[in-house]
């Protein structure tokens, strides 16, 4: 008999929480720990973003919140992820089905988040169902029209007949934001969407993400690399560093401010002015291989403020000026 | 440092397509012109670069300048010599002279050969040196780019995404070239990465006195890395100038656009949501579906009107008087 805890009241306004998820990926020889007690909150209606470079692990985190971990290879060891105050994982309440309309994901490359095999108007039949399931035929295809203009798409006819590999690049992503945007999410997801875009395409995309947020949406968990698109988009950051979250707060604040070196080496990293303006601040080495992590704190090797405690031990994430985290021995 | 050592002048190569051309005007052409009409020159020591967008034709500049696409007509002058590409000791000078980094480290170099053979594969009759000789040039080169005498032994699937780009470096060092096309260098590379190469970039182009010509579409880099600038649409210059007048005076609506859709830390909000994106127009001024300025002089294809420190090719500068087929120095 299914034990009923579904009547658990969220204690606070946050919509999403991941508490101390740890993420294994296990294979014959050995087993690499790639999330490791990340905890982090998105409240309602905040765009919250978590950037790092490769190896971070910022993609496994998304994918275990959506659970679409591919398990095995991966093993969640330890934590629970809550959603809108009902446990997703390890124990989903009352099989709660939270795709869909609850949460909702869209991938860097959207050629293969559609189905190539349908034509675009018989995938977004598809998310009509899932989001307003019970409306009639006619209003339904209201429903995709509607949602293929708001994403500006013109000529509606073409696209609706046309299969995946027909259309450009800008013009997929695009698809799957009006799939997802039918579906009404409470929380979006979005994993590098304009990676790999054309720059006017990808300030466009951003601008139709950020303009829908307001009218659709109530929250975006953004996962990106460039911390100058997150800038642009997100209310609060999570830096994430060999699995690890190393830094998180308010947006402004991190950029002008950065605690950890590493969010300072990445900030640096990005050229903003003219040649004249000298030599880009950033320290040698490369962004960790998880299967040998130095002793102690995973960024020592790159640091440049590295002491010796940094050589032994890891630093823990500890609470600074309320709203702020950083794990670093320096503020220690 | 006053005459140019590589001028390339009204650049047009089409390739054959089969049946109908999409993109460019919706002809039935059995041709796509991917250049059309493109000049610029290079000085010594100077970093020129190449912004456009997919489908622009940077990658198929950066290959003709090496010599991997051959037009039958020349089009290149280096050091004052017009360039065939039909005669073997020509291809051999643009060889010397020209070389090229790809985007994609994994593409080019070869997984089952060693890191050091790989570099040596850029020495120039090779057959004159002794093995010494050659070993010391290698480790040399190996040095110039920062890369750890460790890993001339190993493979390049050992070696991480900065790494790869290091040896691709080396092999094009090696040879003592005078030009480096560099065709999206770092795009690959997570950004920690990219800023150490382009401070190595930096450093090498001033110990060794080379000149670049740095094809990319990241306006950040391109705005930090280059003294002069050209932005390339579907196969056209639509403006080039210094990088400084490029940015703060951005003349053509192409590259005001890109400008403004480019994100940075200090980016405005301001982005026009109705800007469309046409299809480049086969008819009249390339960009005009696509212009938020079109007006009736656009029906036909603008020249070039230079301004002092560079030229822009749209209708809008009339009044500039000066008109030239190409562009000017």
């Amino acid at each position: 008999m299914a034990i009923q805890i579904s009547s658990r009241v969220p204690l606070n306004s946050s919509l999403l929480e991941v508490r101390g998820l740890s993420v294994n990926f296990e294979t014959i020889d050995r087993s690499v720990e790639v999330l490791k007690d990340v905890s982090i909150t998105i409240g309602k209606e905040e765009v919250v973003g978590i950037v790092g470079e490769s190896g971070s692990g910022k993609s496994t985190l998304a994918q275990a919140i959506v659970g679409v971990l591919d398990i095995p290879p991966a093993r969640i060891t330890k934590g629970t992820i809550l959603f809108d105050g009902k446990e997703i994982y390890p124990q989903r309440d009352n099989n709660y089905n939270f795709r869909g309309k609850g949460i909702n994901m869209i991938f860097q490359e959207p050629l293969t988040s559609l189905n190539p095999v349908y034509s675009v108007h018989d995938q977004m039949e598809e998310a009509v169902n899932i989001g307003s399931p019970t409306k009639d035929k006619k209003e339904k295809e209201e429903i995709i029209r509607k949602s293929l203009n708001e994403v500006m798409i013109r000529d509606v006819d073409t696209v609706l007949s046309a299969y995946p590999h027909q259309l450009s690049g800008g013009m997929r992503q695009r698809v799957s934001i009006a799939m997802v945007l039918v579906q009404k999410p409470n929380l979006l997801i979005l994993d590098e969407p304009t990676t790999g875009l054309d720059l006017i395409i990808q300030r466009k995309i951003i601008n139709l993400i950020m303009n829908l947020k307001r009218e659709v949406f109530s929250s975006i968990l953004l996962i990106t690399h460039d911390l100058a698109v997150a800038a642009n988009m997100c209310d609060r950051i999570y830096v994430m560093y060999a699995g690890r979250t190393v830094e998180s707060g308010k947006m402004a604040d991190v950029l002008h401010s950065p605690l950890h070196p590493y969010t300072a080496m990445l900030r640096n990293s990005i050229p903003e002015g003219y040649s004249s303006s000298g030599e880009l601040k950033v320290s040698s080495g490369s962004p960790p291989d998880l299967r040998h992590l130095p002793k102690g704190c995973a960024f020592n090797t790159r640091c440049p403020k590295a002491m010796d405690i940094c050589k032994e031990k890891v630093p823990e994430l500890k609470v600074r000026d309320g709203s702020r985290e950083v794990a670093c021995w320096l503020y220690d | 440092m006053t005459e140019p050592i590589l001028e390339v002048e009204n650049l047009t190569i089409q390739f054959r397509v089969k049946g109908k051309v999409i993109g460019h005007g919706g002809s039935r052409r059995k041709w796509k012109r991917v250049l059309n009409g493109v000049t610029f020159s290079i000085k010594e020591g100077e970093t020129f670069g190449i912004v456009g967008e997919t489908g622009s034709g940077k990658t198929t500049l950066a290959r003709t300048l090496v010599g991997i696409y051959r037009p039958k007509e020349s089009y290149v002058k280096l050091y004052g010599r017009r360039i065939d590409y039909t005669k073997k000791e020509d291809l051999l000078l643009l060889r010397k002279t020209i070389g090229i980094v790809f985007q994609d480290p994994v593409g080019s170099l070869n997984p089952r050969v060693t890191v050091s053979d790989i570099i040596s594969e850029g020495i120039i009759a090779k057959g004159k040196m002794s093995d010494e000789q050659r070993k010391e040039k290698i480790v040399e080169a190996a040095n110039l780019v920062e890369l750890p005498a460790s890993k001339l032994d190993s493979y390049p699937p050992e070696l991480s995404g900065g790494e790869k780009q290091r040896v691709s470096l080396a092999r094009t060092l090696i040879g003592g070239k005078k030009i480096l096309v560099l065709d999206e260098p770092t795009s690959s590379l997570d950004v920690s990465i990219q800023a150490q190469i382009l401070n190595l970039l930096t450093r090498l182009k001033r110990e060794l006195s080379i000149s670049y010509i740095f094809i990319t579409h990241d306006l950040n880099v391109i705005k930090y890395m280059t003294d002069r600038v050209a932005v390339l649409y579907y196969g056209e210059i639509l403006e080039q100038g210094s990088t400084e007048e490029i940015f703060e005076n951005p003349r053509h609506p192409y590259t005001s656009d890109l400008i403004e859709a480019n994100i940075s830390f200090s980016s405005s909000s301001e982005f026009s949501e109705e800007k469309v994106s046409g299809e480049p127009s086969g008819e009249g001024c390339i960009y005009k579906n696509s212009c938020s300025k079109r007006f009736s002089a656009c029906e036909k294809t603008p020249p070039y009107f230079s301004y002092g420190k560079g030229a822009v090719k749209c209708w809008l500068y009339d009044y500039m008087g000066e008109r030239k087929a190409g562009i000017g120095r």
